[in-house]
């Protein structure tokens, strides 16, 4: 938390305020039924002039808990976190749709919420009548609205359907004309809630430089994405919501890589890399044992958490009881919760490779460097083999578990591309 | 009084919405009717055909009406039916709305002005069936059909008053929807539409409770006869509706937040 008062410590004092939130605690119920009930008393409480309890009935749990910001014109706001952390809510909040059990909410100026596109589209009606309806439901005046009209036709693209019902349009052209909309009401405040994904990649490059723009022209923007990338371009601060509750917020760099870690580790947090297997007898032994799995940096000592694009060497500790040769290692590893389903990531053997070892009886490591750690920040399992050729196997070990953390650089992509970066010029250019 | 001048505010800044709104739900509905306006005519007809062939098989016994039976049967059922639109306007208008409420924070009044909007355009359109019956029936008008539209107008506002109560409630359940319907099946028994206004007895008591039946009585009087038979139960009736209209608007406004967050988007 001392993030957040260095930040606002920071932030010039000469902007005024458009957004500012201040101690918001939303509540809301798992159960329907008891939902509407809930919202039928709170109706009641309202209208007797009572005040709301700030405890929880039952089934309720807190949306939103205690938050706190604010929001200074022509700045813009990166909101993060997992899918039901109150990020929507949030954003229902801020625009007004719903009232906070506690706290209050203070705006300045006309509220734009991008989360909804396309309100009040009527299919039967022609895209006409309809750029009438839903720039006027957003709060536009005739005189408005016929002034903006060409230029929204002109944004949407939709020169020749213009008065075909909407029901036939194609979803991308209706989509395409809901931004077209909601963008041309020229809001002080922008409220986008992952919707830029509409129309094919023409458009929605026309849509960031739109939003671009509005930027420049002083607009304020609160942004929702689980796309950390997105924000971190776009967004002066971020907030980082868990379960309602604001647990980092500030300088978008910081809370974003905040945001990824937890993102990546799943609450369980692997602490030590290292794993110690207990020893074998001579009996049990095959001849060469596995004795400990971890990583270790260029120095050779261990390695706590592992980056993208980082050095790294996988150690392997080995125990020969006699002397082999002709021995492999075999490395296979596995993302756990990924998208790409239950195939290895990385398979590297000395055997491809050609690089067999003679052991001496006693204690060795094997290292397996990587100048550039090629895989993405997430948890991964590996499967380890101590093999003689490719048939007879020493040793196997089945899950070692270790994470790759995040810097915040890596998000979009699945592997570590190392890199330079240059530009040449003029003569050297055919 | 600040909620008041706020209440004002925004039913000025909602003119233009609402004006909007009621243009996009009657083009929208008459472009996707055959019919269109004939649908504004029919009910009054089937009913006085149905109620008229009744009435002379001598299957209903129904006392002297002040106008040519089959009129006062078309007439009153035109009334009737406008105030049936004005009660379930809002509850109609608040539930296809819904998204829209859900997502898009607009002055709210507008949705229940655009419907009453489309409730005086369709009375509008029925106007032209009245007038064709007072003319094929020769119904003498009085002067006072220039006052009828004051009494329309409170039996309007009456029927938005109990629509805009029930509301809030109707976002959360269908019940209230459902309820309505069957409520408006049985009270239209309650009104002397299809009767004229009883006078003895427990029903005549029961019809002459019914606050509708002095708003729609009236009007029928003021439009024909020019001669109003209960003029202290109109009253009554009227400032029941004005004050408990700006009563349930006041509900609705604070309501209105509660059970948006329940629905969700």
């Amino acid at each position: 938390m001392t993030l957040v008062d260095r930040e606002i410590s920071i932030q010039s004092e000469e902007t005024e305020v458009v957004i500012s939130v201040k101690d918001v605690s939303k509540k809301f119920c798992r159960d329907l039924r008891r939902s509407l009930l809930y919202g039928v008393r709170d109706i009641a409480t309202e209208l007797m002039g009572g005040k709301r309890k700030e405890t929880l009935r039952s089934q309720e749990f807190w949306a939103l808990r205690d938050v706190n910001f604010e929001l200074r014109r022509g700045q813009a706001l990166g909101l993060v976190g997992a899918n039901g952390a109150g990020k929507s809510t949030l954003l229902r909040i801020i625009s007004g749709l719903i009232k906070p059990d506690i706290g209050t909410v203070k705006i300045k100026g006309r509220v734009a919420p991008l989360i909804a596109l396309g309100a009040g589209f009527n299919p039967l009606l022609t895209g006409r009548e309809n750029i009438y309806a839903n720039m006027s439901i957003l709060g536009l005046s005739t005189q408005e609205i016929e002034a903006r009209f060409q230029e929204v036709i002109d944004f949407a693209e939709i020169w020749d359907a213009i008065d075909a019902p909407v029901q036939n349009y194609s979803s991308g052209m209706a989509a395409r004309l809901g931004f077209a909309c909601a963008i041309h009401t020229e809001p002080e405040i922008l409220l986008i809630d992952e919707v830029l994904a509409v129309g094919d990649i023409k458009f929605k490059a026309k849509c960031y430089r739109k939003l671009h723009q509005l930027r420049q022209q002083g607009t304020s923007f609160v942004l929702v994405n689980h796309n950390p990338q997105a924000i971190l371009s776009v967004c002066d601060s971020a907030i980082y919501l868990v379960k309602g509750e604001l647990i980092a917020s500030g300088n978008t760099d910081a809370v974003i890589e905040k945001y990824e870690e937890d993102l990546f580790l799943d609450s369980k947090k692997i602490t030590s890399q290292v794993m110690y297997l207990s020893e074998k007898s001579a009996s049990e032994s095959f001849g060469l044992d596995i004795t400990h799995l971890c990583f270790r940096n260029i120095e050779g000592e261990i390695i706590q958490s592992l980056k993208s694009g980082e050095f790294a060497s996988f150690c392997v500790g080995c125990k020969a009881h006699h002397k082999c040769d002709n021995v492999t290692l075999h490395v296979k590893i596995k993302e756990i919760g990924g998208e790409g389903g239950t195939g290895a990531v990385l398979f590297l053997s000395g055997e491809n490779d050609d690089r067999f070892f003679e052991i001496l009886p006693g204690k060795h490591e094997i290292r397996l460097q990587m100048p550039y750690l090629g895989l993405a920040p997430g948890t991964y399992t590996t499967i380890v083999k101590l093999k003689q050729n490719s048939i007879y196997t020493f040793d196997v070990f089945e899950s070692f578990r270790f994470t790759v953390g995040s810097d915040g650089k890596m998000s979009q992509c699945k592997f570590y591309q190392p890199r330079t970066w240059q530009i040449v010029g003029g003569d050297r250019v055919e | 009084m600040r909620l008041l001048k706020q209440m004002g505010r925004d039913l000025l800044a909602s003119r233009e919405l609402a004006w909007r709104l009621m243009v996009r739900d009657i083009s929208a509905q008459y472009r996707q009717s055959f019919l269109g306006v004939i649908w504004a005519f029919l009910p009054p007809i089937v009913m006085a055909a149905g109620f008229t062939l009744a009435s002379d098989a001598g299957a209903i016994a129904v006392g002297a009406t002040d106008l040519p039976y089959p009129a006062y049967v078309m007439f009153s059922t035109a009334l009737w039916q406008t105030f049936v639109e004005a009660l379930n306007g809002p509850v109609q208008a608040v539930t296809t709305a819904k998204p829209m409420l859900a997502k898009v924070n607009f002055p709210r009044e507008a949705i229940i002005l655009a419907k009453l909007g489309e409730v005086f355009f369709n009375f509008a359109i029925k106007l032209i069936l009245i007038v064709g019956l007072f003319i094929w029936f020769r119904v003498a008008v009085s002067w006072t059909v220039i006052l009828a539209p004051v009494a329309l107008i409170h039996l309007i506002l009456f029927g938005t008053f109990v629509g805009v109560l029930l509301a809030p409630l109707g976002i959360l359940y269908q019940d209230v929807s459902k309820g309505l319907t069957m409520i408006t099946g049985f009270w239209l028994f309650l009104t002397p539409v299809v009767f004229p206004v009883p006078s003895e007895g427990t029903f005549g008591f029961l019809v002459r409770l019914n606050p509708v039946t002095p708003l729609l009585v009236t009007t029928r009087e003021l439009a024909t006869t020019g001669v109003m038979s209960d003029p202290a139960g109109f009253w009554i009736a009227s400032i029941v509706t004005i004050v408990g209209l700006l009563l349930t608007w006041v509900v609705f406004r604070l309501a209105m937040p509660f059970v948006i967050e329940r629905v969700s988007s």
